[in-house]
């Protein structure tokens, strides 16, 4: 084998090492979290990513043809489609939860998030100043 | 006079936004992914109980359903006749299954000479590369032809069983769906890039079924489901800007038409051994094949609007 | 392609992804609320597309490929499908619950 075809493998070969792992990842936080909120974030990074890598790691295997085209495409979709997929579920939790005020915060509307948030800022600047005087 | 600009001309431009972006003062998803509220939905009671009366009163005054023997008559007729056809159908169906040949014997369609000759002579024969789509349209193009008004038949039905009046077909459609999730900003940009992707792959699944996996079925059944995401993401009002009743009426009746008038031909110029204009041309072009490609276009349009059909229907009662 | 490197690396790619998606049907089945659910067949579905790309370079056909973005299209659609038609029907229950208790009567429909 020259060692074109040794770098090929092993460059796939790494691509889906990572793919694996991120899935090893998000298999682990899906078990580990106790909200399916707090899972979501794993199983999304896993919709995303991890099918990426793989796909990527098929694609140096499989060389420059049509069949690297179409799992381009699939990637595309993909990249397009996952996160509206994590958006529609987390409405979907949001809408029939009853207690979902025990798991999260809710605000009524726009400008008390802003002030919030506002506030929040604020906060960490005079900390951080104190912090860098003392 | 100075060329600085005011404050308030200075927040329109570009150059105001992108500094603003870049030192990330402005968080981009405040107000701009909330759903805005639903509007309230106020049941009117008098207009549904007044229907109820008129309903009633016609059925009674035309009919007189209490007291028509007539219909009572034909209604205990109705249910037995439709028993009796049943048993009918299925004693006549299992007396012919039982006249085919027991397993294993020579004679069997299974064991005979046809499907050696399919595969050995499919390609120069049909000139399709895929000869499961050779046999399927052009050795049996007429089951293919009876397929395709099953689908058809299957839909109207549907449509019969599940009609609504007018009348009701405004109350119920406000009622049933009034609670769902409508106007989803980040679906509806998500989807007017995906849907024209997604048709575009199920077109072209319709236009490989001759030279590779594929054909009308699939890529008609894919063509569906990206209307389907479009009526999602957007709403029957939209849809129904450029699919109605009318559409899926002409597309069928086109479609199925034109499927039965170009097999009508082959049909003809074969069973009198005339020679058929139509060419075969070089497998594994594009245009090749005969007539495999136009009806594959035929099928996965009828596949397509029998799709969306159904999905309508069950959601709306209608389209 | 050589085929004595590339064959048992995909047939073990193969069997690590087989064993999660088996994991992910636990989560399927144990998890207390619908979102779970939907969330962890969405995950088998992207297990399965990559388990199908392998296999269209295991067995040299290129055209399963096709089948595996078909793959992607029908569990997008399914979650927004199915999303869009619970919400519906909870807030619907929801409505009735409060209606029946407030007293009021129902509208026939």
């Amino acid at each position: 084998m020259s060692a074109v075809e040794w770098i090929r493998l092993i460059i796939g070969c790494l691509f889906i090492l990572v793919g694996m792992v991120i899935f090893f990842t998000e298999l682990f936080g899906v078990f580990h979290f106790n909200y399916v909120l707090n899972r979501m974030h794993a199983a999304a990074m896993g919709d995303t990513l991890g099918i990426s890598a793989c796909l990527i790691g098929l694609m140096i295997f499989s060389g420059l043809n049509f069949t690297t085209l179409k799992m381009f495409l699939i990637i595309v979709f993909l990249w397009f489609a996952s996160p509206v997929s994590s958006h529609v579920l987390s409405r979907l939790e949001a809408a029939t939860n009853d207690n979902l005020s025990s798991h999260c915060e809710i605000y009524e509307d726009v400008e008390t998030l802003e002030r919030e948030l506002a506030a929040a800022g604020k906060d960490g600047d005079t900390e951080k100043k104190e912090a860098s005087v003392s | 006079m100075s060329r600085k600009k005011t404050a308030e001309e200075y927040e329109k431009t570009f150059a105001f936004r992108f500094f603003r972006w870049l030192s990330g003062e402005k968080d981009p998803y405040i107000g701009n992914v909330e759903m805005q509220p639903q509007k309230k939905y106020e049941p009117d009671h008098e207009a549904a109980l007044r229907r109820e009366k008129e309903h009633d009163a016609i059925m009674d005054k035309v009919y007189d359903t209490g007291h028509n023997r007539w219909l009572h008559l034909f209604h205990r007729l109705y249910q037995t006749t439709s028993v009796l056809f049943c048993l009918f159908l299925i004693a006549l169906l299992l007396v012919t299954v039982s006249y085919l040949p027991a397993n294993g014997t020579v004679t069997r369609p299974v064991n005979n000479e046809v499907s050696a000759r399919y595969i050995e002579k499919g390609l120069e024969e049909t000139g399709a590369v895929n000869i499961v789509a050779g046999m399927i349209l052009d050795y049996r193009a007429f089951d293919t032809l009876g397929e395709s008004h099953v689908l058809f038949v299957a839909t109207i039905t549907v449509l019969i069983l599940l009609r609504l009046n007018k009348t009701e077909k405004d109350e119920a459609e406000v009622s049933d769906r009034r609670f769902e999730p409508k106007n989803d900003a980040i679906l509806q940009v998500v989807a007017t890039f995906l849907v024209p992707v997604i048709i575009i792959f199920g077109i072209y699944i319709i236009l490989n079924g001759h030279l590779g996996p594929g054909g009308g079925f699939s890529g008609g059944a894919v063509i569906g489901a990206g209307l389907v995401l479009y009526l999602n993401a957007f709403g029957f009002k939209k849809t129904e800007r450029f699919f109605t009743e009318k559409t899926y009426k002409w597309v069928c009746f086109f479609s199925l038409s034109f499927y039965c008038l170009a097999k009508s031909y082959s049909f003809y110029t074969g069973a009198n051994h005339l020679h058929s204009v139509i060419p075969k041309g070089t497998p594994g072009a594009i245009l090749s094949s005969g007539l495999i490609l136009p009806l594959n276009i035929a099928v996965g349009l009828v596949v397509a609007c029998t799709i969306y059909a159904f999905y309508a229907m069950f959601r709306k009662g209608g389209f | 392609m050589k085929e004595s490197i590339y064959h048992p690396l995909f047939i073990l790619l193969l069997i690590v992804l087989s064993f999660m998606l088996l994991v992910c049907l636990i989560r399927a089945v144990k998890g207390p609320r619908v979102a779970d659910r939907l969330m962890a067949v969405n995950m088998m579905g992207t297990m399965v597309m990559v388990m199908i790309s392998i296999l269209a370079l295991l067995l040299r056909e290129g055209y399963l490929v096709d089948i595996c973005l078909i793959y992607a299209m029908i569990s997008f659609l399914s979650v927004v499908v199915i999303s869009k038609v619970y919400i519906g029907i909870y807030e619907e229950q929801h409505h009735y619950q409060e209606d029946a208790e407030g007293g009021n009567a129902d509208e026939c429909s």
